[in-house]
């Protein structure tokens, strides 16, 4: 968004006068780079770690003393480490069932607040809420509070006689717990799908309107393709972000993944490898992994956008 | 549970103060929303975002900052000194360093935190080789410091910290063969408080603390719950706190880990410890499976606190939080099974050690600071009992009068132990922390059977052998 305002501005302040589209453009060259100046800034602190981090995956590295070069030892060690492995599990149920779903509800949370009512800005900002906090600690500490053994949530199932569960420190609840805490915080995607569905021209709907196309037919037929990208795009978005995930996994269970290892996420584990048993080679090697993970999983799905994903042009 | 277990589990003191370094795509997602989107660029996008955010992943937790690196231009010397706790530890450890800092010119520059970030952090800078001068250092992670050479072996400087004051107990816990790597910052051991209110209300006797029997405390524990029809239970702790399974193990003649950092404890000691919890469990005394939290931290937020349970294991250097916490009327119990099993279980132990950074370039200061706070009156009657009872036993006997009635109580409960002919207990070799983290997930599946005990219990052992690398 910066770079549409960035580019209003200069071509407002542009007289297309005597010379030179090319100045113009090198004005405005210019200007983008200048906008992306903190960004090469905040690159430069990236990159050392970066590939720093690409060495020490080859290498036994405690800390304190000096990396030690044992070429692909700890990618060879990741297949038989039955704690990486249940965080890999973790990982994946975690992001294949809390993905669809939070995307799921913010589309339809979007739908309803696209027909038009009023004081949209504050609903929009009452639902986009939650994804500004969803990961934050005080969020998640509050979360455990609700689900908690004596909580909100328990209370309310003993008025129907049911016997909740302990929702975070049962291994069988703990991990749904934290699914519904990640689909509760749908605010980020559901901001961009209205911002899609604003941009479907009406004359659509009125024309099915007048075809005779029921609801239904005009949320697959209009909807879903026109806003085919940017489901593209909230996926893609989600997917990463989810892999990632930490905060709520450190914070529900101090720090160790449980209950019984059932939140241990993938970074969480490398995390614990890395700061709290030294192995910051091992944990650098898990690192590189996960990024070759991201990145196929990432590249499926831009694989599969040309059989789904509908451009206007 | 609390703050400063000696043998908690690793990561789980409260981390109130952590951030998170995982971008989490939020901030990608934070833009607002555009005036214009068009699809093609948000495409684009989402490729180049993809790119970054999955290149950040675990480099961020790298990347988190860490102050110091002292100023040492100019004449004054000015130590680097870290440790963990809160803002009320700070305040009086900041008045025993302005005495130490007016007597002899040596500034001293403190950083603090909780204790979770605070190893982290501790990791960080010397990996950056921007190591403290002096250093609180968790006694499960002693070893994986010393082994390394990373800390100053106080045994080859001379008598600059004068450690003949220290009891053969004190003297001894940081001790590595030869070699010794830190002075205990204060003493404490675990003890067993009972919440007197509770059991005046439902009319129940407190069996002897000094002699009681873990069967004792099934009885006892069960009678309250009954009397109290499940609103309060008798007791409760974590099967999982290393502290507890440590003085357990020791009453059955075995030592968790031996004198040559090798696992001592037996799968047939950790299925007897969890059979004991479940047995309390099924008559009711102990809260179900799922019912500890770990919510909050201190003593505040402990379930004593909140009159769920009647009793509760404590590091007894916190008596005086728990009692105010929990309504002032706490007695403060012995272990049990002390006089009924094969032998003494509980032990002296320090929730930190002081340790000196061998690569500290102010090392005599750093010294100095150090027999300072062992030695020195004044720097404990500063800090009070807030990291245990003084190590040096003239300075604890002369300390006692001034303290609060209740650090009283934990001073003496200390000092009668101290005084008694108990088992040593060894340092925790390196991988401790590994073992910590397998026990407590084991624990788990045993508490909520998905696991008989027997099975946890070799699982355990496996795991923690595995871990010691045996």
């Amino acid at each position: 968004m910066t770079i549409s305002t960035e580019a209003a501005a200069v071509s407002a302040e542009a007289v297309p006068t005597a010379a030179a589209p090319q100045r113009r453009r090198r004005r405005r060259d210019r200007a983008g780079y200048l906008f992306l100046l903190p960004w090469f800034i905040g690159m430069l602190f990236t990159i050392v770690p970066f590939f720093a981090s690409l060495y020490l995956a080859f290498t036994d590295y405690n800390l304190l003393n000096p990396p030690e070069w044992i070429g692909l030892a700890n990618f060879r060690d990741m297949f038989s480490d039955p704690k990486l492995l249940q965080s890999i599990r973790v990982t994946f149920t975690y992001t294949f069932v809390s993905v669809p779903l939070s995307l799921v509800a913010a589309l339809l949370v979007a739908m309803v607040l696209n027909r038009g009512i009023k004081a949209l800005p504050v609903y929009r900002a009452v639902f986009y809420l939650p994804s500004l906090l969803g990961a934050s600690v005080a969020v998640v500490l509050l979360w455990r509070y609700i689900f908690g053994f004596d909580g909100i949530v328990n209370a309310f199932l003993g008025w129907f006689g049911i016997a909740g569960p302990a929702w975070t420190s049962d291994p069988d609840y703990a991990l749904t717990t934290l699914i519904i805490l990640h689909i509760w915080t749908f605010g980020a995607p559901m901001v961009i799908f209205l911002a899609g569905l604003r941009q479907i021209p009406v004359q659509y709907y009125e024309a099915a309107a007048v075809d005779g196309a029921s609801k239904w037919r005009r949320f697959v037929s209009i909807t879903l393709p026109l806003l085919s990208p940017i489901i593209f795009f909230n996926l893609i978005q989600s997917l990463i972000a989810s892999f990632q995930t930490f905060t709520q996994g450190f914070v529900m269970n101090n720090g160790g993944g449980g209950p019984a290892n059932s939140t241990l996420f993938y970074n969480l584990y490398l995390y614990q490898q890395g700061f709290n048993q030294f192995n910051m080679g091992y944990a650098s090697a898990m690192a590189w992994t996960l990024l070759v993970i991201i990145a196929c999983f990432t590249a499926v799905t831009f694989f599969t956008a040309k059989y789904w994903v509908y451009y206007e042009n | 549970m609390s703050n400063e277990l000696p043998h908690t589990r690793h990561p789980s003191q409260p981390l109130t103060s952590f951030a998170s370094p995982n971008p989490s795509g939020s901030a990608a997602h934070a833009m607002g929303t555009p005036p214009s989107l068009t699809r093609r660029n948000l495409v684009k996008a989402s490729g180049i975002a993809g790119l970054g955010l999955g290149l950040g992943t675990g480099l961020g937790a790298c990347g988190r900052g860490f102050g110091g690196g002292g100023d040492d231009d100019g004449d004054g010397v000015e130590l680097n000194m870290v440790w963990w706790g809160d803002a009320a530890r700070a305040e009086v450890t900041q008045a025993a360093l302005d005495i130490f800092t007016e007597e002899t010119g040596i500034a001293v520059k403190t950083e603090y935190q909780d204790s979770g970030p605070y190893a982290d952090k501790l990791a960080t800078r010397f990996a950056a080789g921007d190591e403290p001068d002096l250093m609180a250092m968790r006694m499960d992670s002693l070893r994986e410091y010393a082994d390394r050479g990373a800390l100053l072996d106080l045994n080859t400087s001379g008598d600059a910290v004068d450690l003949s004051g220290l009891s053969e107990s004190a003297a001894t816990l940081a001790e590595v063969g030869d070699a010794v790597y830190g002075v205990p910052a204060g003493l404490n051991a675990i003890g067993f408080i009972v919440n007197q209110d509770v059991t005046d209300q439902y009319s129940i006797e407190i069996p002897d603390g000094d002699t009681w029997s873990w069967d004792d405390l099934a009885a006892f524990a069960k009678a309250i719950t009954d009397a109290s029809g499940g609103e309060v239970y008798g007791t409760g702790f974590e099967a999982a706190t290393l502290a507890n399974l440590v003085v357990w193990t020791r009453q059955q003649g075995e030592d968790f880990f031996t004198e040559e950092g090798t696992l001592g404890i037996t799968a047939g000691t950790v299925e007897a410890w969890f059979d004991m919890i479940a047995a309390m469990r099924a008559e009711g005394g102990f809260p179900p499976a799922g019912f500890f939290e770990q919510v909050g931290g201190g003593p505040e937020q402990s379930y004593i606190a909140t009159g769920d349970l009647a009793s509760q294991i404590i590091p007894t250097n916190n008596f005086l939080g728990y009692n105010q916490a929990a309504g002032g009327n706490l007695a403060l119990l012995r272990m049990p099974g002390e006089t009924t099993s094969t032998r003494r279980g509980q032990s002296v132990d320090c929730p930190h050690l002081w340790s000196i950074a061998s690569g500290s370039e102010n090392q005599a200061e750093a010294l100095q600071l150090l027999d300072f706070l062992t030695n020195d009156l004044r720097a404990s009657e500063a800090t009070g009992t807030t990291r245990g009872v003084p190590a040096n036993t003239q300075v604890a006997e002369d300390l006692a009068p001034s303290l609060e009635p209740d650090d009283q109580t934990a001073t003496e409960y200390l000092a009668g132990l101290q005084a008694e002919d108990l088992p040593r207990s060894y340092t925790y070799p390196p991988g401790g922390s590994a073992i910590a983290d397998s026990l407590a997930a084991i624990a788990v599946e045993v508490e909520f059977e998905r696991q008989s005990s027997a099975d946890g219990a070799a699982a355990f052992i496996a795991e923690a052998e595995g871990a010691l690398g045996q």
